[in-house]
């Protein structure tokens, strides 16, 4: 039996809304660990290779925030999953948008219904909207154990921060069919570059994504202190879930890694929000001494064909999950806080989940010279067949270990429509 | 063999490539001394022979191959377009063939110097950033890659020089990032291309120059809506429920797509026609007023002579100014769909003069704006008359 309640501000609503948006990019389902003193989303991909976890400090990020686990004394903790594209219904954008002021809310109540007495178990979300309206979700969740991906930041001798925006710039000039970042240091130049390895021949080789180089003066960072010479491979879809959410809250991003094929981590803070991302990675580093006593198999990047199945195993055993502990060394770095970002205004820009538009959008004047779509102009239809839509009334719970990510998002568009046309035609 | 260009006008070259991108995915390619021509030929549909003058998108050109100094590529239009989107900021941006890994590429080398946003503490006085070639040269490439390469620095190491040192009183600091595109793309032998030929049509009937493309784009698409609207309840009429909404959405993206058939029409006399037909529907619009340019007799086989007995000429006789008469329409049928997809052309703002074959064939020949009013870059585009 947990107690479990706490309220959101609007702003703060808006912020779990871009929370979720960027865990689903990592996995279908988000974990929620809840602590005496904060909370925490996390997400696991289902190859194991990313980890994403988003904590929210208790006194500071709620308007209110009462967490009582049943059992397990200070160290207690209830920990749950969700499908994300359920909750995500529930923190729609622009929650705090101040142009829908009457339909904005007013505050966000959550509470746990997690009672043996009580013939249902669940997660209850009140929306309560200014004008008297009272929105309530209840989403069911299944109980499970949390894990947290373990890194070492003592080993990281690699480091480096910058302004989110900067990466935000970069990642808009990568293709998006791209696969691979190679993150490589040299003569005080970050380059950053975005790939597909894939061997391809004849007519084929056109198809082939644009490769990408982004080089940058160390200069632009705000801190840097990383060996050059290394090769630091990552999947360039995390990275630029990673950026586009820290985009959301204007701050500095900072990485930390050894040396390739050990974890590498990313994380940023603000406002009661601690947000870390740890992956895995591939690369190259023949030409560095080793900066441990490790002796690691030289991989050659250049040859890394298809960066999850070749390297999943390998993968696995490493990040296979720790004890669901966090290390002391982990709860404190958590309490470093940048005191300037403290007060920042909310960013009212609501991420934009659709991968396809992290290109630079083109200028609407050049828009409307493209050729009509008109195999998506539904307009006579009526009706809006989203998933957003269609989840939201039917929650439902996938085991991420057996989905693959693609598959789901199958299986959500294949949702049917809640309605059918032949009942609503009395409307046209 | 050996090319490499800056890139002059990056706006131009974007929208140029997007307009040809909306009618096919590959384009040919065909760079030599004096023009850049690219030819899309797509399965069905429209084609495009663009000639450009070097100017129009280039400065500082060099070509070089074996071949009386031609080189024919296969580019694929979408990778290119992207690529050059992320110039359209730039301070500077060049282009050239290298190889990697065996593979030919274009490699776009894109500077974009901008203040610097930041808020952080830290400043260096070093902004250069210096040019990266990711790529291992090999083969008859490699003399042209490390060339470039060693231009390449000169002009960073100049801009940096300069302009940092002004800007960095005035705003703070100044970021320099550089980006590499490489787009893959595949050399065609001569031989390869020496099998297409541009199509040959006879004289024409009508020339007419368009009015503006984005009132004659809003119009046409308009009207194709309605044909594709038409079409739907035409078969969806069984029943509106859920399935039966979705096969009609699969039949409208499978071949039995509903025909979307415009019927273009233009007389001598200023006029222009626009309409559509369905079992349900007739519509039209009629332009007046549009001008019918003089044929340049030295442009005209057989001189004076030749323009007497010109088709137009002919076609002069009938018809009136004000779009009434029956008489006189030199009329062409195409697909509403494809001719959007022509209209994508408009974004590059040139004048557009259409010439109709009667039942046959449409023609657009697409005039670039240019400043110096000699060397003209020109899209001409093939549209052929579909049968009544």
């Amino acid at each position: 039996m947990v107690t479990l309640n706490f309220t959101f501000t609007p702003e703060a609503a808006s912020k779990v809304h871009d929370i979720l948006v960027c865990l689903a990019k990592f996995s279908d389902s988000v974990s929620i660990e809840a602590r005496r003193d904060r909370l925490t989303f996390t997400a696991l991909n289902s190859s194991k290779s990313a980890y994403a976890s988003f904590a929210l400090e208790g006194n500071k990020f709620f308007s209110q925030y009462e967490c009582l686990p049943g059992n397990g004394g200070a160290e207690g903790r209830f920990t749950c999953s969700m499908y994300s594209k359920a909750l995500l219904s529930v923190f729609k954008g622009r929650l705090d948008d101040a142009r829908g002021k009457d339909t904005a809310i007013d505050h966000c109540d959550v509470s746990v219904q997690d009672r043996p007495d009580q013939t249902e178990c669940r997660f209850v979300i009140k929306m309560v909207c200014k004008q008297g309206v009272t929105k309530t979700y209840k989403l069911t969740y299944e109980s499970v154990e949390v894990m947290h991906a373990l890194f070492d930041k003592n080993m990281a001798n690699n480091k480096w921060s910058i302004q989110s925006a900067l990466l935000k710039e970069y990642i808009e000039y990568f293709s998006p069919k791209t696969e691979q970042l190679d993150i490589y240091a040299e003569d005080s130049r970050v380059i950053f570059t975005s790939y597909t390895e894939k061997i391809m021949s004849g007519k084929e080789i056109l198809k082939h994504p644009l490769h990408t180089a982004v080089a940058v003066n160390t200069s632009d960072f705000r801190e840097f202190s990383a060996q050059e010479k290394m090769h630091i491979i990552i999947s360039v879809k995390d990275f630029k879930a990673i950026v586009i959410h820290a985009d959301t809250l204007k701050t500095n991003l900072k990485a930390y890694y050894s040396y390739p094929t050990r974890p590498l981590q990313f994380s940023y803070a603000s406002d009661g929000m601690y947000c870390e991302f740890t992956l895995m990675t591939a690369g190259d580093h023949s030409e560095v001494p080793t900066p441990s006593a490790t002796v690691m198999p030289t991989r050659a990047s250049t040859r890394v064909q298809s960066a999850v199945s070749e390297r999943s195993g390998s993968r696995n055993e490493r990040l296979e999950m720790p004890p669901p502990t966090v290390p002391a060394s982990r709860a404190s770095t958590r309490r470093v806080r940048n005191p300037s970002l403290a007060k920042r205004a909310p960013s009212s820009r609501p991420a934009d989940p659709d991968p396809e538009s992290l290109f630079i959008p083109a200028d609407e004047e050049d828009n409307r010279w493209d050729p009509v779509n008109y195999r998506n102009d539904e307009e006579t239809l009526g009706w809006d067949a989203s998933a957003d839509d269609g989840i939201g009334i039917h929650p439902t719970f996938r085991d991420s270990g057996s989905l693959t990510r693609s598959e789901s998002q199958d299986s959500a568009e294949a949702l049917p429509p809640t309605q059918r046309i032949s009942q609503i035609q009395g409307l046209w | 063999m050996r090319f490499k260009a800056s890139i002059q006008n990056i706006s131009t070259f974007t929208k140029f490539t997007a307009s040809l991108n909306s009618l096919g995915p590959l384009a040919w390619v065909k760079l030599s001394k004096d023009q850049v021509c690219f030819t899309i030929i797509p399965e069905q549909g429209t084609q495009v022979w663009a000639v450009l003058s070097i100017d129009t998108i280039f400065d500082s050109y060099t070509i070089q191959s074996a071949a009386q100094n031609v080189i024919n590529l296969e580019v694929p239009l979408t990778s290119l377009h992207r690529a050059l989107k992320s110039a359209l900021q730039a301070s500077s941006a060049s282009i050239r063939l290298t190889k990697k890994d065996n593979v030919p590429l274009l490699a776009l080398t894109i500077v974009t110097t901008s203040t610097s946003i930041s808020n952080s503490g830290t400043t260096s006085s070093s902004t250069t950033t210096t040019a990266t070639t990711t790529a291992p040269h090999g083969g008859a490439l490699s003399t042209s890659g490390a060339d470039n390469n060693h231009n390449h620095d000169d002009g960073f190491g100049f801009d940096g020089g300069t302009s940092s040192s002004s800007f960095e009183c005035a705003f703070g600091r100044e970021r320099e990032t550089v980006v590499t595109q490489e787009v893959p793309v595949r050399v065609l032998s001569p031989e390869t291309v020496a099998g297409l030929h541009e199509p040959r049509c006879r004289e024409p009937d009508v020339h007419i120059l368009l009015p503006p493309l984005l009132q004659l784009k809003g119009i046409s698409d308009r009207f194709t809506k309605l044909a594709l609207v038409g079409a739907k309840s035409g078969t969806g009429a069984g029943g509106l429920g859920g399935t039966a909404v979705a096969a009609a959405a699969a039949a409208s993206s499978s071949s039995s797509m509903p025909r979307t058939r415009l019927e273009m029409a233009a007389n001598m006399h200023g006029c222009l026609r626009l309409s559509i037909r369905t079992d349900a529907m007739s519509i039209s619009s009629v332009w007046t007023g549009l001008s019918n340019p003089e044929l340049d007799p030295a442009q005209v086989t057989g001189g004076e002579e030749g323009i007497r007995d010109h088709p137009s000429t002919k076609m002069k006789e009938l018809g009136s100014a004000d779009g009434r008469s029956e008489e006189g329409w030199a009329t062409v049928r195409i697909d509403g769909r494809d001719w959007g997809k022509v209209m994508s052309v408009g974004r590059l703002g040139g004048r557009v003069i259409a010439c109709f074959c009667h039942e046959h064939a449409l023609i657009l020949y697409v005039y670039l704006p240019n400043d110096n009013g000699l060397d003209e870059s020109v899209l001409t585009y093939y549209v052929s008359s579909y049968s009544a």
